[in-house]
């Protein structure tokens, strides 16, 4: 055994440049008889807590520390060579080590961390966010800790980001789609922390999650790596939220327009023999009353515009997170239990189009979500496993009682039947989800890692409605007979590195399958009341993901995928009301392919990428026999597209961004030649251009010392596109289509669309408060998102942040 | 390469904001040219995934011939929903669902002399979340320029009056007392929808005929295949005085019609009137369909003259969509096969519709030759008469998108035109410009 002492002092070659900085370090070496002039270790926390990802430099090789802090490297090692050691957010180190009298060697390093830096540390080492944009598997991550402090919701930042288009029906907490590369509806899928948000049961996701409670945002276009284990057919969005479970607590008040009011919470706490427990909170409200044009009727019958406040669009949300923990045990990395209470109230003011008003329908969900997750390395930190289930119950409302009509100014007249809309409702609906997530990770060599991901995903649904259908000829509710859905879908890649880690490659194989039962309730067609149907299919994915490192500043990365979406529930039984079953429902299956390019340099870094895809079979609502429809695999789609993303850091504190995606995705393989003239045309209801800029500054020092003023502004661009087919010829002509318009005088279209968002944020001496303030649609434009459902116009929000890193205990 | 990416920058800023700044420019100058006092004007529905069907109008100055596009570039009109077809008046042409974004009502199409397709003025429902509940707003009739009547869910026991002209309403007519007469106590908890003209409306003679609905729901399907009478009450109003004068029956046959621009019945040359009735299947598959006549100087249906679904086959399989009458005879889409309903039915998405021609004296139905089977007419104009022709809708999902022309001499269709780009075939009309 041999053992070496290193030196406490300081390196002024990785010091940064801030005063505040706390710079002090201790490390403490151990020896052990191994093989083969090799180091392993363990980075290291002052209390004994893992430091992941740091980065261990010694001779010609860079190594990154595990989940649980340790390392290997990778080749031997001899002679005398300079270690240097840094991680973000902790004081690096540097030292040498003397490799020639010991054969094996076991190094405990401790990192302190950097006090108060986290907005003005100039980072020379890479960041989570900077490492996961250069994974082979291509992502946008979205740093939504850069813009917490601002009046901002995630939909915003999210649709700044090349390739990606969110759509939101109305105002604040709304629903949102999320398009990617063409991509949209249920081919995109959802995360939080690794795990399918379906188990939150729609109490947590794009359109309500404050941003301050998220550590980044990854958005997967095209191929979808395994850990995140869905069907997505063509991208995956993924909320990572805080992990670190640091002692921190920051709460955020945002009031706005409409009489919005947001407020966020969350804190978490560490406690002796590494037990750790938190909170995550936040209630959103608005009544989202901002004003439309709309058309009311005149004494002739004939309609005239109006401008109106929308008087029944209000949404109520709460969502509380608690948890509570244990880390650092030899039974357990971590072991986390959690559980969720939300409830979301909402009011509709209009059906899909805006079409006419309703002023008493209201919908209500709920839930309450209990979860464990188990996180455990073994075998010399070469097993990684991490286990995680939740059960979640909800419970969906939706009330339609009302005996009579309102117009658009809220004016009720009394009717004979009951409710406002087509559909009248007094609907109880119960959702159980089991949801199961075993990943597990086997280093086989620092060079050679396998994954596994399996996601167990079950479904029940039963219910009641008074006014709601019968079995014909009974007077038994078609939501009481129970309808439940299984899905499974294992995942396994093999991860290398070569030529000295400038080739990463993962190869990955999927498989997919689903069982689903439920009584066929259309029109009771055929069916024997006690006699459940049930369907299954099964199917399988691959695909490969290769980055090859240029040099220091530069990358090329290339993915292709074969994957799949399975039928949901809802498509293969129907809703058990006017939308019909289809039985024989097959997965989406889809090809793509991505290539990118990446350069970037201390104040420069820009992307390019272009994407090609084909889906077969995309399953797609179709109207079969007044009033009912139906979801079938009609269509074929294939498509390219291109996206450059750039940034720019100007003089001291100035930084431009922008990007602009241009893709041309069209239909294929039309079955009816009736229908055959479609071939080529555009997939309809699908943003081809759009465009984004923004310039962000940084002032320090403005009015107090220490101080800063941040000032922003974001511009974005939506070309005209179609929600009808239209002729290729008779498209938008000039370049790529860029200019002018349809020559066919279309009713069916979303124009172009022009938004400018304009805001500062005001960091306060202490960098415990912060106040911002932003308009948002400075232009008042008209904007539109989904089948030119009326966006709100200007608005003006103020936000004020109050933030605390590792506050005594 | 920090000024290389500036100039990146900047460039990508200005692309933005040049594309932002771009003005569309839908607005063309009247055209000069091929300008015609005649337009033939032809509609299609454009897609199969979008409920009533959004499409394309375009106005032609000479009679199409060979293969056409309906996709003709600006003077084309491109509707959200609703290309069913159209209920032409004299050089007008009307709409039950308005083209850019599917409100129900009435709506004028109007053609510029440039042949330029626009929309005009629209009578809408007096409540649109009550038309948006039922189906059948703007069902109408015109009796002359000035003069029209329609049904609105909103006021469901009244017939509604306008102007065609200046499309607009003038009134109303309340039939209440009408509807009310025909329910026993012992029906009324049996009845959850009443209407008056919602499906059928004709001008006879002076007199206005609007059936009387009866049904068993109060949701979407409200009248539809749900009639809680066996028996279609048609009440018959003198259009002078306003006054309801009676209540005929057709007899055991169930629902009146479906709505949408297809109106369902048509006059002779004689002016005898030929109504259809779809039958009492819950989905609309048939069963007892007929149709049933009243004479030309006559107000009460013919006893004397019924022709039934199971005249043509036994089994009752199915029922008649549509019907054109012309010197005694009359042309007729039938099902081949039995008709299914649902997610695998046929009604609406098979070739099983074949057109045969019936001598109205003999009742026999003859298989009319050279056109082929096809699908889904009643959702259409099946057929139409320009420039004295009578042509036939031949639209097939294997291919065949054209209208033909009947032969009634040899009992056979040639085709006239087709359609290649702009969808399904729904409509053909001639109109005059003044």
């Amino acid at each position: 055994m041999h053992c070496f002492q290193f030196i406490t002092r300081k390196d002024m070659r990785y010091s940064y440049s801030f005063a505040f900085l706390l710079f002090s370090y201790c490390l403490t070496n151990l020896l052990f008889a191994q093989s083969n002039d090799r180091i392993q270790g363990r980075v290291i926390q002052q209390d004994g807590r893992p430091i992941a990802e740091a980065t261990i430099k010694i001779a010609d090789q860079t190594i990154l520390s595990r989940s649980d802090g340790s390392f290997n490297s990778t080749k031997a090692i001899k002679g005398r060579q300079i270690i240097r050691i840094s991680a973000i957010g902790y004081v690096p180190h540097m030292d040498t080590l003397d490799m020639d009298n010991a054969k094996k060697v076991f190094l405990e390093i401790i990192l302190y961390p950097k006090e108060n830096t986290i907005d003005q540390v100039e980072v020379r080492g890479k960041t989570q966010i900077q490492k996961l944009r250069e994974e082979p598997i291509r992502s946008i991550v979205i740093d939504t800790k850069a813009a917490a402090e601002q009046p901002t919701s995630l939909a915003e930042i999210m649709n700044r980001a090349p390739g990606i288009r969110i759509r939101q029906s109305g105002g604040v907490g709304n629903q949102v789609d999320v398009s990617i590369n063409g991509f949209q509806g249920n081919a995109v899928q959802y995360f939080r922390d690794g795990i399918p948000l379906e188990y939150l049961g729609g109490g947590y996701g794009i359109n309500n999650v404050p941003i301050n409670q998220l550590e980044h945002v990854e958005i997967y276009k095209g191929v979808v790596p395994i850990n995140l284990g869905g069907d997505a057919l063509g991208g995956a969005v993924n909320l990572v939220t805080n992990q670190n479970h640091k002692k921190t607590f920051q709460a955020s008040y945002e009031v706005g327009s409409f009489n919005t009011h947001l407020i966020n919470l969350s804190g978490q706490q560490q406690f002796r023999n590494n037990w750790f427990a938190g909170i995550d909170a936040f209630v959103n409200y608005s009544d989202n009353d901002y004003q439309v044009d709309i058309e009311t009727v005149d004494e002739n019958a004939n309609l005239k515009p109006a401008r109106v406040k929308l008087f029944h669009n209000a949404y109520k949300h709460y969502f509380t997170e608690a948890y509570a923990g244990i880390k650092n045990k030899k039974w357990a990395d971590e072991l986390r239990l959690s559980i969720a209470l939300y409830q979301i109230d909402r009011q509709s003011q209009h059906p899909a189009l805006m079409t006419n008003p309703y002023g008493a329908i209201k919908l209500n969900n709920k839930g309450i979500v209990p979860s464990i997750r188990y996180k455990k390395s073994f075998w010399d930190n070469r097993i990684d496993l991490d286990q995680f289930v939740s059960y979640s119950s909800t419970n969906r409302h939706r009330t339609d009682t009302v005996k009579g009509t309102f117009d658009w100014y809220g004016k009720f007249t009394p009717g004979t039947s009951v409710g406002e809309s087509p559909n009248p409702s007094l609907a109880s609906i119960d959702y159980k989800n089991i949801i199961s997530r075993t990943a597990l990770s086997f280093h086989i060599t620092p060079q050679h890692q396998i994954h596994t991901n399996f996601i167990l995903n079950r479904n029940t649904r039963r219910g009641s409605d008074p006014l709601g259908f019968r079995f014909t000829g009974t007077d038994i509710d078609v939501l009481s007979k129970e309808a439940t859905y299984q899905k499974s879908i294992l995942g396994l890649s093999w991860e290398s590195n070569w030529f000295n880690k400038r080739l990463t490659n993962q190869l990955f194989i999927k498989h997919f399958s689903f069982t689903s039962k439920g009584i066929n309730a259309f029109l009771s067609n055929d069916t024997d009341l006690n006699k459940y149907k049930s369907v299954s299919d099964q199917s399988w994915g691959f695909g490969n993901a290769v980055k090859y490192q240029i040099n220091n500043r530069s990358f090329l990365r290339a993915s292709v995928e074969l994957t799949n979406r399975l039928p949901l529930q809802e498509e293969l039984f129907g809703d058990n009301d006017t939308r019909a079953p289809n039985f024989d429902l097959k997965p989406e299956r889809s090809f793509n392919a991505n290539l990118g390019y990446r350069y970037a340099t201390e104040n420069f870094a820009t992307e390019v990428g272009t994407f090609y895809r084909r889906t077969k079979g995309m399953i797609l609502l179709t109207p079969i026999q007044t009033p009912f429809s139906q979801y079938k695999n009609l269509d074929s789609i294939q498509g390219y597209g291109f996206d450059i993303d750039l940034s720019y850091r100007l003089f001291k504190h100035f930084e431009i961004t922008g990007n602009a995606t241009w893709q041309d995705l069209r239909m294929v393989d039309i079955g009816v030649p009736l229908y055959k003239w479609i071939e080529g045309t555009r997939l309809t209801n699908t943003p081809y251009f759009f465009s984004n800029i923004g310039l962000k500054a940084n002032f320090q020092n403005v009015f107090a010392k220490n101080d800063a003023i941040k000032p922003y502004i974001h511009y974005n661009f939506i070309r005209e596109f179609y929600l009808v087919h239209i002729p290729k010829d008779k498209e938008a002509d000039g370049f790529l289509g860029l200019t002018g318009s349809s020559k066919v005088d279309t009713k069916d279209l979303v124009p172009d669309q022009s938004l400018m968002n304009v805001g500062f944020n005001y960091v306060f001496p202490s960098s415990k408060w912060s106040l911002s303030a932003e308009v948002k649609n400075l232009m008042d434009a008209k904007l539109y998102d989904y089948y030119k459902i009326q966006r709100p116009g200007r608005s003006v929000h103020v936000k004020i942040n109050y933030y605390i890193k590792s506050f005594k205990s | 390469m920090n000024k290389i990416g500036f100039n990146f920058v900047l460039g990508l800023l200005s692309t933005t904001l040049f594309f932002g700044a771009c003005k569309s420019d839908k607005t063309s100058d009247p055209d000069p040219e091929e300008q015609s006092q005649s337009k033939y004007v032809v509609m299609t529905v454009s897609d199969r995934n979008q409920p009533n069907g959004g499409g394309y109008i375009s106005a032609f100055d000479q009679y199409p011939s060979g293969t056409i596009s309906n996709v003709t570039g600006e003077k084309t009109l491109q509707g959200v929903k609703g290309m069913a077809g159209w209920r032409p008046y004299g050089n007008w042409i009307f709409k039950m669902v308005r083209s850019s974004d599917a409100a129900q009502g009435i709506e004028k199409i109007e053609i510029a002399p440039n042949g330029k397709v626009t929309v005009g003025k629209f009578i809408s429902s007096k409540n649109q979340t009550e038309a948006a509940k039922y189906n059948g707003t703007g069902n109408f009739v015109i009796q002359n320029e000035t003069s029209g009547f329609y049904w609105d869910a909103a006021e469901p026991l009244n017939i509604q009056k306008f102007s065609p002209a200046e499309m607009r309403n003038t009134g109303s007519i309340d039939l209440a007392q009408v509807v009310n007469a025909n329910i026993k106590e012992s029906d009324v908890n049996g009845i959850k929808f009443k209407s008056i003209g919602q499906k059928f409306l004709a001008i006879k003679g002076g007199k206005l005929f609007a059936n009387i609905t009866y049904g068993k729901l109060n949701t979407t399907q409200a009248g539809f295949f749900d009639d809680y009478f066996p028996d279609v009450y048609i009440a018959v109003i003198d259009i002078a005085t306003g006054k309801h004068e009676k209540t005929i029956k057709i007899e055991n046959t169930g629902g009146i019609a479906y709505i949408n621009d297809n109106p369902m019945y048509d006059f002779d040359t004689n002016g005898d009137l030929y109504i259809v009735t779809q039958g009492t299947h819950a989905q609309g598959l048939g069963g007892k369909s007929k149709i049933v006549r009243i004479k030309a100087n006559e107000t009460d249906i013919d006893k004397d003259w019924t022709l039934r679904f199971s005249d043509f086959r036994a089994a009752d399989d199915g029922k008649f969509v549509g019907v054109h009458a012309k010197n005694g005879q009359l042309i007729l889409v039938l099902n081949t096969d039995p008709l299914t309903g649902g997610p695998t039915g046929n009604i609406n998405s098979k070739d099983i519709w074949k057109f045969h021609v019936v001598d109205v004296t003999k009742k026999s139905f003859k298989e009319i030759e050279g056109i082929p089977t096809g699908i889904n007419p009643g959702a259409a104009l099946a057929v139409v008469e320009v420039d004295n022709k009578v042509l036939l809708r031949g639209a097939v999902s294997s291919g065949a998108n054209a209208y033909y022309e009947y032969n009634y001499a040899t009992n056979t269709a040639t085709k006239s035109f087709e359609v290649k780009e702009g969808g399904t075939l729904t409509g053909f009309v001639k109109i005059q410009l003044k």
